[in-house]
This record gives structure tokens, C-alpha cells and sequence, in this order.
């Protein structure tokens, strides 16, 4: 039985019905039609339907649509200002860290939820931070760098 | 796109209506609190419960506090992303903090509950060896009331533990740490990150007023049919010093302690040895994060 919820999905205030078994990641994607989320395993082993509720990455594809009532999310579409992409997009675009791009929009936003913790993390730290989305082309190197490019400059 | 089959869902508001409902519907209903383990299993068609009861709108059930009697009351709900990120937990019970930066990953452990690594009971259950030298235990709460299990006579098998039908799991406590005592917990998997662990093992020694031991507690994950102590090699630490070759002999005797499984992840000789290998590290670790609290 569909219920009514209401959530905050890129800064926008929304109310959507959602059935219990619904996932949040099958909201995005079906509801919402935000298909920068992608699903790779949907048990959770692979990272690439990371999304990040109020601030922190969760892996959309293990948590219920409902427990996101009153929450607010941030896909991949709810970064760039209109055209201007996120330093860390324009970052992965700069230092080539796409190949595929499948696992771009989770390892994004994985290492945005990083850079607002610790604007200055060491490559150990990024590592960890990103080890929860595997990429099947192997460019971790390059998306690595591609976090420390878009760490903010000392002033 | 794996699909959740359709179920019937509630969300208490309140303990008592939880149990109330839990009893109501009988043995194949279960409770949701993070979901990372119950909701891939449901995919997986291994469990399909009848009636999911979501506990994430009772309030109060993620609150990591000390109570006024001392030690920790860690809530079933604390997520732990939570216990890693505690000040309270970090100065008072750095192996937890340290247990819990090995589970899953970041995004795992934003969802992930300690109810639920507890449980869930699975012997590989990264946070249960810390808290089995901590002496932990279970507060549990049913229609009969409330109860508290030590948590190393709670697990029974391989995600069988000792709640009775419709018992929920409220909160898990730890108490106060001695005086001159360290511990620390220490993992082997097949990578960093994501993955179950292979081995691990938790320690913690107690010295007396000389610096001989006087109480050791080991204990290990996927060691066994539940997470298990190494109850020969605490007994030949205790009253002793700190030796490296004493530390040696107990982690020989620890790993012989253990009844591991060959799985795809690794076979019982080597999860034998590793035994061995990583009970010396905890043990040692264990004496240097009593030196640092001195």
C-alpha cells in the first residue's frame, strides 16, 4: 500500500507515495527519473547507488525510500549551479578519472562528503573514503588525483 | 533493477507497541534497523519474513551515553558510522571506535546498526570481539520485560543468539574500563575495504600494582560456529608478565583454540595461523594502548 512521504531530494521539498519494499535508490531512479544513480549489484557490495542523505554517503539500494522521510538527499544531478559543473566533477573531467563513468556519480559524491569533512584529506584518507565504490576500469589512480585537484587551495 | 518482493511493513512508534506487534504475528516477522544485511538477504530470497517492523521511529534507541552509574549504554539504533565518530566512545573505548572502522565501508556504516552486528550473529561479526573483551552486554527488552545477556553467552550458532521470539534487542552496555587495562582489535580480510572479515581477533589485558596480567580476554571472529575466547590462552597470560615470548605462547595457544571453516575466502590452516599471527598483534597492541593511557 502506497504512502505519502516527504523528503528534500536536491534542495527541493517534495511529497511522493511510496510502497513499503520500495528502496530508495528505485525512488531516484523510477520515481524521480534521476538516473545519474546507477544500480550495479543492489546488495550493496559495489558503491555505485551511493547517494548522500543529510551530508553522508548511503548506498541507496539498502535503504528503504520510507526511512527517507524528512530527510534531505543529494544525487549527482543537485551539484553542478546550473551550467557550472562542482569543482569535483569539473576535477574528474580534467584529470580524465572517467572512463566508463558508472561509478563517477557515487565516487563524486563519496568524495564530496569527504572534502566538506576534511577539505584537506591525505591520499590514505581518500582511499578510505572511497573504498566502499568499486570501478571495473581500474582509474583509481586518476580519481584520486582527481580529489586531491579539487581540494580547496590554502588562501 | 533486484526488487524488494512486497511485505507487509509497520512502524512503531513506541517499544511496547514494537513487542506488542512482534508477538501478534508470531516467529517470521523481523525487525529492520539498518537494513544492510536484512534487506540483501531479503533480495537474496534467503529470508522472507512476514511482517517487516521497522524500529527507526522509536525515539531514543541511537543514543550512545554513559550512564550515571558509569561505563556505556551504546542504543541498538547507533549506526556505526556513530561509534566511530564518538568522542566518548574514542576516549573511553578506542577499540570500539577502532572495530568499527573496519566494518563495511563508509556508506555501510552510515546504515549499518550495532543492534544489528550484534543481532545478526553472524561469527564473523566485526564489533563483537571488541565487545566480548569489554565484557559487554545485551539489554533486551520482550512482553516479559527487560533482561540483560553478557555477550559471550549470547550467541548460540551461526546467526542464532539467545533472544527469545519477539525479545528486541534495546541497547548494548559496556562497563567501565579498569585502571591499568588496554585492548585492541585487529582484522584480517581479503582487501581493506567491503569485505567480511577472514580473521580478527580483540584483546585486552588488565595489569595488577607489579605489571604481572591480572585479567587477559581474547576473543575472535570467524573462528568458529560464534565468535569465540580463547579461554586456555587468557588463563596462561593471567598472573604473568608481558614478555614478548609469553605473548607468542598465547597466541600458539589461542589459535589452537579456534575450530575455523575453509571457505572461498580463506581455509581453516590458514585461518589457523592467521590466528596465531594476528592474536600476537592484538596482544601486543593491547600493552601499547595501555602504555599511551599511562
Amino acid at each position: 500500500m502506497k504512502k505519502p512521504i516527504e523528503l528534500t531530494v536536491n534542495d527541493e521539498l517534495m511529497q511522493v507515495e511510496v510502497e513499503p519494499q520500495t528502496t530508495l535508490l528505485e525512488l531516484i531512479r523510477d520515481g524521480l527519473h534521476l538516473t545519474g544513480t546507477k544500480e550495479g549489484c543492489g546488495m550493496g557490495d559495489c558503491g555505485t547507488c551511493i547517494v548522500l542523505v543529510d551530508g553522508k554517503p548511503v548506498n541507496s539500494c539498502l535503504m528503504l525510500a520510507a526511512d527517507a522521510r524528512g530527510r534531505s538527499v543529494t544525487t549527482i544531478e543537485g551539484l553542478a549551479k546550473g551550467a557550472e559543473l562542482h569543482p569535483l566533477q569539473q576535477s574528474f573531467i580534467d584529470q580524465g578519472a572517467v572512463q566508463c563513468g558508472f561509478c563517477s556519480p557515487a565516487m563524486i559524491l563519496s568524495a564530496k562528503a569527504l572534502l566538506d569533512e576534511d577539505p584537506h584529506p591525505t591520499e590514505e584518507t581518500i582511499k578510505r573514503a572511497l573504498s566502499g565504490v568499486l570501478c571495473r576500469c581500474g582509474s583509481y589512480k586518476k580519481i584520486i588525483a582527481a580529489v586531491q585537484a579539487a581540494s580547496p587551495k590554502e588562501s | 533493477m533486484k526488487r524488494l518482493k512486497p511485505f507487509a511493513y509497520r512502524e512503531p512508534k513506541t517499544l511496547r507497541e514494537a513487542i506488542r506487534i512482534l508477538v501478534g504475528e508470531g516467529p517470521r516477522a523481523a525487525t529492520l534497523a539498518g537494513g544492510t544485511d536484512l534487506l540483501v538477504r531479503m533480495k537474496q530470497g534467503v529470508v522472507t519474513p512476514s511482517l517487516l517492523v521497522n524500529l527507526k521511529r522509536i525515539k531514543g534507541l541511537d543514543r550512545i551515553q554513559r550512564p550515571k552509574a558509569g561505563g556505556l549504554s551504546i542504543g541498538t539504533l547507533s549506526t556505526i558510522a556513530a561509534l566511530e565518530r564518538s568522542a566518548l566512545v574514542a576516549k573511553r573505548y578506542p577499540v570500539l571506535a577502532q572495530a568499527a572502522g573496519f566494518l563495511g565501508s563508509p556508506s555501510i556504516r552510515q546504515l549499518a546498526t550495532l543492534g544489528g552486528n550484534v543481532g545478526r550473529s553472524s561469527p564473523a561479526a566485526d564489533m563483537v570481539p571488541s565487545l566480548v573483551v569489554l565484557k559487554a552486554s545485551v539489554i533486551a527488552e520482550g512482553a516479559s520485560g527487560k533482561r540483560e545477556i553478557p555477550l559471550d553467552t549470547f550467541f548460540k550458532g551461526p546467526g542464532q543468539n539467545a533472544l527469545a521470539p519477539a525479545e528486541i534487542i534495546t541497547a548494548i552496555v559496556v562497563p567501565d574500563a579498569a585502571p591499568s587495562s588496554g585492548a585492541a582489535y585487529v582484522r584480517l580480510g581479503r582487501r581493506e575495504g567491503m569485505d567480511c572479515a577472514l580473521v580478527g581477533v580483540a584483546a585486552s589485558l588488565t595489569l595488577d600494582g607489579a605489571g604481572s596480567v591480572a585479567e587477559a580476554r581474547l576473543a575472535m571472529a570467524s573462528c568458529g560456529p560464534v565468535p569465540l575466547r580463547a579461554r586456555g590462552a587468557e588463563a596462561f597470560l593471567s598472573g604473568g608478565g608481558l614478555a614478548e615470548e609469553r605473548l607468542r605462547e598465547a597466541a600458539r595457544l589461542a589459535a589452537g583454540e579456534t575450530s575455523p571453516i575453509s571457505d572461498m575466502r580463506a581455509c581453516a590452516d590458514y585461518r589457523r595461523e592467521m590466528v596465531e599471527v594476528l592474536a600476537y598483534r592484538a596482544l601486543a597492541a593491547a600493552v601499547q594502548t595501555d602504555r599511551k593511557a599511562r
